[in-house]
């Protein structure tokens, strides 16, 4: 009974009300430098700012962007938002069921392969920091010489501001004086021209991006595998197992909540993480490596801005990655361990 | 007898590929810094470089670039640039550190009505694309008369890391036992009493992580810096870097060895930042991802 009534809200708010001071500077700092600009952004996505538009003459026009750019993605679920938004029309007068807008046919416009890209990008990239991750923080956790040596020499890329390391690699792909071809053309193998065709653009930008991650997620996960009781694994040798059984059956589980936790937060970080394209291949050759990001940042602050545009795609990430999120903490048990 | 033996080689063939994993990694990490430092001091102009010149003779090595660095840097010249460069930086760290404390603190020893509802708030707003935010920063420093100025910018870098240091002070403070908090206040502390003089002393590692994660966003940001700054002295080193980066590929290479000293020069407080506090980071960021 006297739990009950500690978790009623008046009890709650009678006793911890202190806390609502400690997080006000912070409240004021978010609701002045996020929310508001945030939904600053959103009235932006809905005039004609930069499309039509001057500096300080823009207006008022709807859904427009919206409807004009993500009903005709090609993707379904997106266009489908577009549509819906074309439904209620674009005045707010229209009638709710446009039949003529439903059934007109779905073009493709320029949107959907940006997304495609930023999946693929934040996907792979994901797969090979935990691969890598997982790997040499397995290979780090014996008893071997030199350990702590390893760990720190390790660490050193994530110690060099990224801004800089992502400059000196995009020198080191490059086609004519780049370190990489020289090595290459040393050993007698012809020169790659790394920025200059797809596929090895988007390899070039992997092995940078691994470059620049991989220490983090090698020291995270062996700090929680040096965490993991040693007597767990005494007890399963004395049970015949090996070591490759071992970790799949002790070490793994232990470390799966967080596995998924830096996993989501780096997919969702590399989603929106626009330097190394952006610095390395600028989303060439030809747009084929521009992901959703670094479009919207080309749409915004390009040679003929559309600022309004760029807050649409801004708006479209947004939701994205929170729908994302969303649907991971619902289909996995990360809330628990969040908010213990 | 035989078996033995065998199983003595097997476990020494695992050692080697070990250390052969090992130093692999650090070859891969390593290769990039290296290649930096060696063409910041050599004299070879770029289109010289190749693998024989990854291992200098004595005879192509110069100060040339960082004398080039120091001296004939841009306007404001290279020591304006690392002043406003720390300004930005280290009043950022201030109030991260500042905003991270009393928000770790609130989160992870309170439980008022609305928490979770919060944690979820300052995790969806930290999804947004900072650079979108670039505009209507803009358009808000403009109408307060900010733009092109310390201030202007000053405000909007002290958001940059709150959520997530606040996150990582939280989690680090739930490791700490309620009974040391209880034990001040049986001694006669208040809340805030504790807080200040018993918690926040066994935090300051990962105090120290906080205030270093929000000193080097503001220190290395080329995006805001971009649009906001117009006059020449309040240029930052990020943006003197890129400058002379995209000098290089536009006008051929002989400056690429002033790029990487600069470079150098520019990431050498961080990087004896992050070595020295080593331990700290990574039992910080440890605990905070084994919390979540």
């Amino acid at each position: 009974m006297a739990d009950l009534r500690d978790k009623t809200v008046a009890y709650r708010l009678r006793k911890e009300w202190p806390a609502y001071v400690y997080l006000l500077p912070t409240i004021l700092v978010l609701a002045f430098l996020n929310a508001y600009p945030i939904a600053y952004a959103f009235y932006i996505s809905l005039t004609n700012f930069g499309t039509g538009g001057h500096f300080l003459s823009y207006e008022y026009v709807g859904w427009t962007n919206y409807t004009t750019y993500l009903a005709t993605t090609g993707w379904p679920p997106l266009a489908a938002i577009g549509r819906a938004l074309l439904w209620g029309g674009t005045s707010g007068l229209a009638p709710i069921f446009n039949l003529a807008a439903l059934a007109s046919p779905v073009t493709t416009s320029q949107l959907w392969p940006y997304v495609q890209n930023s999946f693929f990008w934040a996907g792979v990239c994901i797969f090979l920091f935990l691969g890598v991750g997982l790997g040499l923080a397995t290979v780090l956790n014996q008893n071997i010489r030199g350990k702590t040596v390893y760990r720190t020499l390790i660490l050193v890329p994530w110690a060099m501001p990224a801004f800089i390391t992502i400059l000196v690699w995009a020198n080191m792909w490059s086609y004519n004086y780049g370190i990489i071809n020289q090595l290459l053309a040393s050993a007698g193998v012809a020169r790659v021209n790394w920025l200059g065709s797809t596929d090895t653009a988007w390899v070039a930008l992997f092995v940078t991006n691994l470059w620049l991650s991989f220490p983090f997620y090698t020291v995270v996960f062996l700090g929680v595998m040096q965490a993991i009781p040693k007597d767990l694994y005494e007890a399963a040798a004395i049970d015949g197992a090996g070591s490759l059984a071992a970790w799949w059956r002790i070490t793994i589980p232990y470390l799966r909540p967080t596995i998924a936790f830096v996993g989501l937060m780096g997919f969702l970080f590399t989603f929106n993480n626009f330097y190394p394209i952006y610095l390395i291949t600028g989303g060439g050759p030809l747009n084929t490596t521009q992901i959703f990001i670094t479009k919207s940042y080309s749409v915004a602050f390009g040679a003929s801005p559309q600022y309004a545009l760029a807050a649409m795609y801004g708006m479209v990430d947004f939701v994205l990655l929170v729908a994302i999120t969303l649907v991971v903490i619902w289909r996995t048990d990360l809330t628990r361990n969040w908010l213990k | 007898m035989n078996r033995r033996t065998g199983r003595k080689a097997l476990r020494i063939a695992k050692r080697v590929a070990t250390h052969l994993v090992l130093v692999g990694a650090c070859l891969f990490a390593l290769f990039p810094v290296y290649f930096i430092v060696i063409t910041s001091f050599s004299s070879l102009p770029v289109e010289a470089i190749s693998a024989s010149s990854l291992i200098p003779r004595p005879s192509q090595l110069t100060l040339a670039s960082y004398q080039a660095v120091i001296y004939n840097s841009p306007q404001p010249g290279f020591s304006q640039m690392l002043v406003n460069s720390l300004i930005f930086g280290g009043s950022a760290a201030a109030a991260g550190l500042l905003l991270a404390a009393f928000t770790g603190f609130a989160l992870s020893k309170f439980n008022f009505p609305g928490r979770r509802t919060f944690v979820y708030f300052i995790l969806a707003i930290s999804l947004f694309p900072s650079f979108v935010l670039i505009l209507p920063f803009y358009l808000m420093f403009d109408h307060l008369g900010l733009i092109d100025t310390y201030l202007g910018l000053i405000i909007p870098y002290s958001a940059g890391a709150v959520v997530f240091s606040g996150i990582l002070v939280k989690n680090y403070m739930d490791s700490i036992p309620d009974d040391i908090e209880e034990a001040a206040l049986v001694d006669g502390l208040s809340r805030t009493g504790a807080f200040f003089r018993v918690l926040l002393p066994l935090c300051l590692p990962i105090l120290a992580l906080a205030a270093l994660l929000a000193f080097v966003g503001p220190y290395t940001d080329y995006a805001l810096a971009q649009q906001f700054i117009t006059s020449n002295s309040l240029r930052t080193l990020a943006l003197g870097l890129f400058s002379n980066y995209s000098y290089t590929t536009t006008e051929g290479s002989a400056v690429w060895g002033v790029v990487t000293a600069f470079a150098l020069l520019m990431s050498l407080p961080i990087f004896a930042a992050y070595l020295l506090f080593q331990r700290y980071i990574i039992g910080g960021l440890t605990l905070g991802a084994v919390r979540g």
